[in-house]
Order: C-alpha cells, then structure tokens, then sequence
C-alpha cells in the first residue's frame, strides 16, 4: 500500500477495521443478524432496519489487499471452476467455500442472516446462490431489468429528472421490488419500516455526495492533484458503506476540509505535476502500489476514478416526495451508468474533460467479461476527445497473472511517448 | 441454417431474433415471421466488421454474426431485431445495436427492440414480464401495419401447442430405446423455432413415421450438458464415437417444445409464465435447471459438459453436476471449444475416452 498523505484516510482505514469487528461482535456475541450483499444494492433499508449490510466487492477487494485472492482462487480452479468465470464477484464466495485454506483477514466473514443482490450480470445469481448455500442463509434477489431507452448526459437528469432517467415500468419493477425487501428485513428485524426515515436518510445521502461534489471540483480545478486516486477511493468508499449516516457525512465533510486545506496552501499529492490520468475500471486491488509508481519517475498522477465521481452524480436524488422511487431510480442503472453504452463513455469523456486528464488507463478485465463490455466504446471516445488511452489487462482481485514489471514498463512507455512528450 | 444463412433472405416482415426465449406465437400473431439466429462453425465465416466493435471473448458466434449482418446492411430489409433479456451478452448487443445506430456506424437498421424477460422468481417478475408480452405485442403489431386481437394470439398459440405436441413425439424416438441420432434429430427439433408451426407438424410427423421404422440404435446413450448448442456440430462429434446424444440442454433440441400453453385464460400470462419458466439460458435460475438435468440423467450413460470460453455462468453449476454423476456413478467429460467446433486431437481422446467408460456402463 502506498503511504497515506491525509490523516482522514487513517480515520477512514480505522473505522472500517472498528466497523467490522462491532459487526463479528454483535453477530457472535448478540446473535444479531447481518446481511452480505452485492455494491449496488441500497446500503440505506439495511441500515435502517439495524441490519448492517457487508459488501462483496469490499470484502473480496480487502481479501485481494492482504495477498490472500491466489490461495483462494487456486482452490476454486482445483474444484472445477474454469478460469473464465468472475473472480470479483466471486472471491468472497470462495473465501467461505475454501475456508480451510488459510485464515481470512480479520476473522472472517460470519453466517450472514441474509445475502441479497442484483441481478445485473449473468454470474450473480449462481455465484450467491451457491455462496446462500454454502452459509445455508436466505437469498434476496432484485432482477435487473433492461435498459430499452438511455436518454443522453445521465449525470444532468440524475439529481432532478429521475423519473426520466428510467422508463416507468422498469422503475415501478424496481421500487416494487425494494418494497419486498423491506418487508423481508423487517420480519428478520423485528423492527417497523418508516419511509420518513427513508426520505431524512436519502437527503443525508444528498448530503454527503454534495460533500463530495465539492471534493471533486477541488481535484479538477486545483493547479495539482491535491489527494491521490487511492485515498480517494478510501475516504469515499469507507462512508459508502454506510452512507447517510451521521459519521458518513462527518467524515465527508472532514475529507473535504482537509482537501480544501491542501489546495488552498498549494499542498500538492505529487509535487511538480506533469501528467493527470484516469483510472478507468474497478481498483486493481491486489496492487495498490500501482497507481503511485509514476509519480516519481514521470510526474504522473492518478487523478480520477468512478469511485469518487460517482457519489455525486450517481446517488443524489432531489425531489424525494417518494423516496423508494427515488431509491429505485438509483439502482437500477448502476450497470449502464458504468459500462454500457451510451452512458460510460458519454460520461467518462465529461469527466476526463473536467478533471484535465492527459492519459487514460482503462483496465480490460480477464474474468469480468460483463465489466468489459462497453470498453471499446469508452477507449474510442476518449481517444476522439483528445485523450491519450492505455488498455491494461487484468484481474481486481486475482494476481496470479499480473505481471506488475511488465505493465509498470507499459506504463511507462506510454507516459513517454503519448502523454509526457 | 446458420445466421448467415438467415440473413441473406431476411425479408419486411421478418423478425429476426437472437435467441429462443422470444415468443414465436406473439411474433406470428402479430403477422411477422419469427427467424431465429444462431452460431456458424469456426472458419466457415468471418466477421470482420463485428470484430472491430466488440470486445473478445465475450459475445457468442450467433452476435457477432448479427453484429457483422447488422453492419454491412445485410439486416436492413429485416422487419425488425428482437433481443430478449435472457443473456447478459445479448442485452449488451441490443445497447449496442443501439449505439451504432445512433452514431451512424451502422446505416439504417430495422427496429432493434428489447424483450425485457426476467427469469428470476420474485412474486413481481410475473407480471412484469406478462406487460412485457404485450408490449412486445403491440410494437410488432404496428410494425407489422395489423391490429391483431388476442383471439389471434391465442389461435397461434393453439397451432404452437399442436407443433409440441409434435416435438414430443419426436423426442420419444430419442429416448429409452433410441432410434434417431443427436445429429439428425437436433435439425429437425430445431426446426420448431424456424418453421410456420403447421408445417413444422406435417414434416414432423413424416420423420416420426420414417424413424419409427429404423432399427434401434446401440451404443451409450450421452446426455449434452453445459452450455447450450444450437447446432448439430457437437452432437455429431461425440456420435463419431459411437455414442448416441439422446438428450441436451438448450432450447435447441429435446426443449424446444416443452408444455403446452394453457390459453384458457389470459394469453399473455401464460406466455410469461412458460417462457419464464422454459427459456433456457444463462440466467435461467439454478434450482430448476438442476431438478430438470437430475431428471435426465435418469436414462444416461455419459455426460459430456461443454463450456466455451465466453461462459459466464454455466461453469458455475459445474461442481455440482459432476458431485451428482459421481454419486450416481455417470462418466463425464468437459470440452472447452466453441461447440460449433472445430475439435481438437484432445477433445477427441476426452471423448474416446468416455464413450469407453460408457460403453460398460451401457452393457
């Protein structure tokens, strides 16, 4: 890992580490139930039925951190899974299958009380399904339905014109959909759904990525990056696990303070500054160090990725005389907002704008075939747009075939041919 | 015939489909002719033009062939593209289709509709996709210039039924005491999807009267399992072998049919109730997939799973099938090719192999 410049990724880091040991604590000790859930299911029912909520992607992106994905992995190819199949989604499944493998960080997950996820992606309901199995705990499932019509500059309608952002019948589905949930967490809970909570929640929610809107338009607009693209992802992803929540919003606005405070003293991420680029893609989180490696030898710095963008143009919904149809018209597009065309590179291409990106690497991932759809379309696009593009080919979570040398030195070699130069 | 073939003489009123989980009998109803694409053998066509825009790996040979007709104007006189929700490269090919419609790639296009059917088992799925029926109802009527009733609908439904009943009595030939090989009876099931369903029926019921004729086959009976074929390529491989493909997953062969529709009632939810039930492909729900392969393996000998490299989600049943033949002592093997082939001098010792294994069994 990369050394941390701002004392609120320390803060974040040990939050999330104190989070999950209250979690194990009150699952253990409380016989609490808890819930494992994919990213992009709505963190806010959970917590406030007093469920909290793991995500899969944070637990397979912390298993893949602390260099732990291969052994699991290797055990997952020796049973018969082929080599082709998702390793993001599914490490977290091979973590509690293999569990004799090796000891997971921090204790490892307990027995949820229930897992839930969207059906966006071919895998998800066989990779939970069979992680509902091996747990033997209940599955929820909130099916995917398709995008007929995707109306351009998503990120404009998003915030007040959410309703037209998704046809009605995909958004009652939806909505119809997390109404199920809620009556399925309120009988685990014991507890009774209120939707003003609901809606004072969604406007915390509202809240927080303002915060964070105003963190990126520091980042795009300061003379240099003022915060590294990782300690982006930590301070952003730590409250977007419990986003609306008192401390989420405090954090933001504490994350926020010391950015400002950075750029108005001309405290650099990476002093002298000669190239901006964009991370475009899930984290390769087994490798962390990479996105700091070309500070020193090119002056190049991770200045952007979705993970912090997309709070504010992703999750703010004004308007919310319906909260769950506000909440439906944030979930149910994540997956074209992200990978699909038009919507990815539309608005990728607005971002690198923005942020004045000179080069950008986008990750064509081995085993998340659905994720690298819509890739050629973002390369393109941003090519037209002036910006210089490196594909990298990888795994987020798997290491096995990452070959950290040779793509440093492919790095490298673009930074000085097509971007420095 | 391969999507190729399909294309060449796609005329207005056909509806060229992506995969068999629309359903024909709204496509006839509303007065369109349902064809149906699929994959071609490795190197008996090229795409050049799809390679340039889609990402490797990912999309089957049946899109990238739609993808490249699609962009040299070999789609244009086409009533319509139907691609239903039931395979995330498929929707992905629809978003595209889209893209490069409206970026001018693509010239003029027919109308690309998505047929949104959800196969999860929410209590809300149902009638979302019986309102998804009827929209898809209701934009291929005013393609198609006509104002069908569900009187209509329900008398293509009626003549569907009669061309299953048809495919059943053809399966039965396939089965217990085999008589017709996987090769040669897969076409001819296949033809359920491509053919008006009356004269699906009468040339049907020709083979059936000419099989039932034929000798008994011997040789180990191999059930195809994995991901679905929709060609006889693999079939006729492992019969080089001297097994006999008796049954497979996929809407291609012994499935086409299925069940009856029950159209006493609402027409468009029985529709979503069969083809939210039937459809098979990658999103079709664990649970009922493997209560109906246990179910096959009742009559079998061998198994042969095949998973090509685009797979992204059948290879996740695949630890549990072979727990399952273990227990019930089912040889098997996998094969990782495109199953439209070609073979490879291992996939050939695999299934040497196998069909020796089987050939105890079967004595």
């Amino acid at each position: 890992m990369p050394e941390k410049q701002l004392g609120a990724t320390f803060a974040a880091s040990a939050f999330q580490k104190q989070w999950f040991a209250n979690l194990r604590r009150r699952v253990f000790d409380e016989r609490q139930p808890y819930a494992l859930v994919q990213a992009d299911v709505p963190f806010e029912l959970f917590d406030l039925m007093d469920i909290p909520a793991v995500s899969n992607q944070w637990w397979a992106a912390i298993v893949a951190a602390k260099r732990q994905a291969p052994a699991y992995l290797d055990a997952m190819s020796s049973d018969g899974y082929h080599d082709g199949l998702c390793r993001y989604c599914s490490l977290g499944y091979a973590s509690t299958r293999y569990r004799n493998v090796q000891e997971p960080p921090w204790g490892g997950l307990p027995t949820p009380r229930l897992l839930c996820a969207r059906l966006t992606c071919d895998c998800i309901h066989r990779v939970f399904s069979l992680w509902a199995e091996a747990f033997g705990s209940e599955l929820f499932e909130i099916d995917h339905p398709g995008a007929g019509e995707l109306p351009p500059r998503w990120w404009e309608l998003g915030r007040h014109r959410w309703r037209e952002l998704v046809e009605p019948h995909r958004l009652t589905f939806v909505a119809s959909t997390l109404q199920r949930l809620v009556e399925r967490l309120e009988a685990i809970s014991g507890r009774r759904f209120e939707r003003e909570a609901l809606r004072q929640r969604m406007e915390m929610v509202n809240q927080q990525e303002e915060v964070f809107d105003a963190v990126r338009r520091l980042i795009a607009t300061a003379p240099e990056a003022p915060v590294r693209m990782t300690e982006q992802i930590s301070n952003v992803m730590a409250t977007q696990w419990v986003r609306g929540t008192e401390w989420a919003l405090a954090h933001a606005i504490a994350f926020h303070d010391e950015v400002k405070h950075r750029v108005e003293r001309g405290i650099a991420a990476c002093p002298g500054e000669r190239a901006r680029l964009m991370w475009v893609g899930a984290g390769l989180w087994h490798d962390t160090d990479f996105y700091t490696a070309f500070e020193r030898s090119h002056g190049a710095v991770f200045v952007w990725s979705m993970y912090l963008a997309f709070g504010p143009d992703g999750y703010i919904r004004y308007g919310l005389d319906d909260p769950m149809a506000a909440l439906a018209s944030r979930t149910a597009s994540f997956n074209e907002y992200l990978h699909n065309p038009p919507w990815a590179a539309e608005w990728i291409v607005q971002q690198a704008r923005d942020h004045r990106i000179d080069g950008a690497l986008v990750l064509r991932p081995r085993s998340m075939k659905p994720a690298a759809t819509g890739r050629l379309f973002i390369e393109r696009a941003l090519e037209e747009a002036g910006v210089a593009v490196l594909p990298i080919e990888g795994d987020v979570v798997d290491a096995r075939g990452w070959d950290a040398a040779a793509a440093r030195a492919a790095v490298q070699t673009f930074l000085e041919t097509r971007v420095i130069s | 015939m391969t999507t190729n073939t399909i294309v060449k003489n796609s005329g207005r009123m056909d509806a060229v489909i992506t995969w068999p989980s629309v359903p024909v009998e709204i496509v006839r109803a509303a007065g369109l002719r349902p064809t149906m694409v699929r994959g071609a053998p490795e190197g008996t066509t090229v795409t050049p033009v799809a390679d340039m825009h889609l990402e490797l790996g990912i999309f089957p040979s049946r899109l990238r062939n739609l993808v490249d007709a699609a962009l040299t104007g070999r789609l244009d006189s086409a009533a319509c593209i139907i691609v239903p929700r039931t395979s995330d490269p498929d929707y992905k090919t629809f978003l595209y289709l889209r893209e490069f419609e409206r970026r001018g790639i693509a010239r003029s296009l027919p109308p690309i509709i998505l047929f949104d059917l959800l196969q999860s088992e929410g209590p809300d799925v149902r009638t979302y996709d019986a309102a998804r029926m009827m929209a898809l109802f209701e934009h291929l009527a005013s393609i198609a210039g006509r104002q069908p009733s569900l009187d209509d609908l329900r008398l293509e439904i009626e003549r569907a039924n009669a061309a299953r009943s048809a495919v059943r009595r053809l399966v039965e030939l396939r089965h217990v005491v085999p008589r017709i090989k996987g090769a040669e009876v897969l076409p001819l099931l296949a033809a359920f999807w491509l053919l008006p369903p009356n004269e699906f029926s009468h040339l049907a019921a020709e083979a059936i009267d000419d099989v039932v004729q034929r000798p008994p086959l011997d040789g180990p009976r191999v059930l195809l399992a994995g991901a679905p074929v929709d060609g006889p390529s693999l079939h006729a491989t492992i019969e080089s072998h001297g097994a006999i493909v008796v049954e497979e997953v996929g809407p291609w062969g012994s499935a086409a049919g299925g069940e009856d529709v029950d159209c006493s009632g609402d027409p468009m939810l029985a529709l979503a109730d069969k083809y939210r039930r039937d459809a098979i492909g990658p999103r079709t729900p664990i649970g009922p997939l493997r209560h109906s392969i246990s179910r096959m393996l009742e009559n079998i000998d061998a198994v042969v799973v095949s998973i090509p490299s685009e797979d992204t989600a059948f290879g996740w049943d695949y630890p549990t099938l072979r727990d399952l033949l273990a227990v019930r002592r089912i040889p098997h093997t996998c094969l990782s090719g495109d199953p439209c082939g070609p073979w490879t001098r291992s996939d050939h010792d695999r299934l040497d192999m196998l069909v020796g294994a089987a050939e105890t069994r079967h004595a």
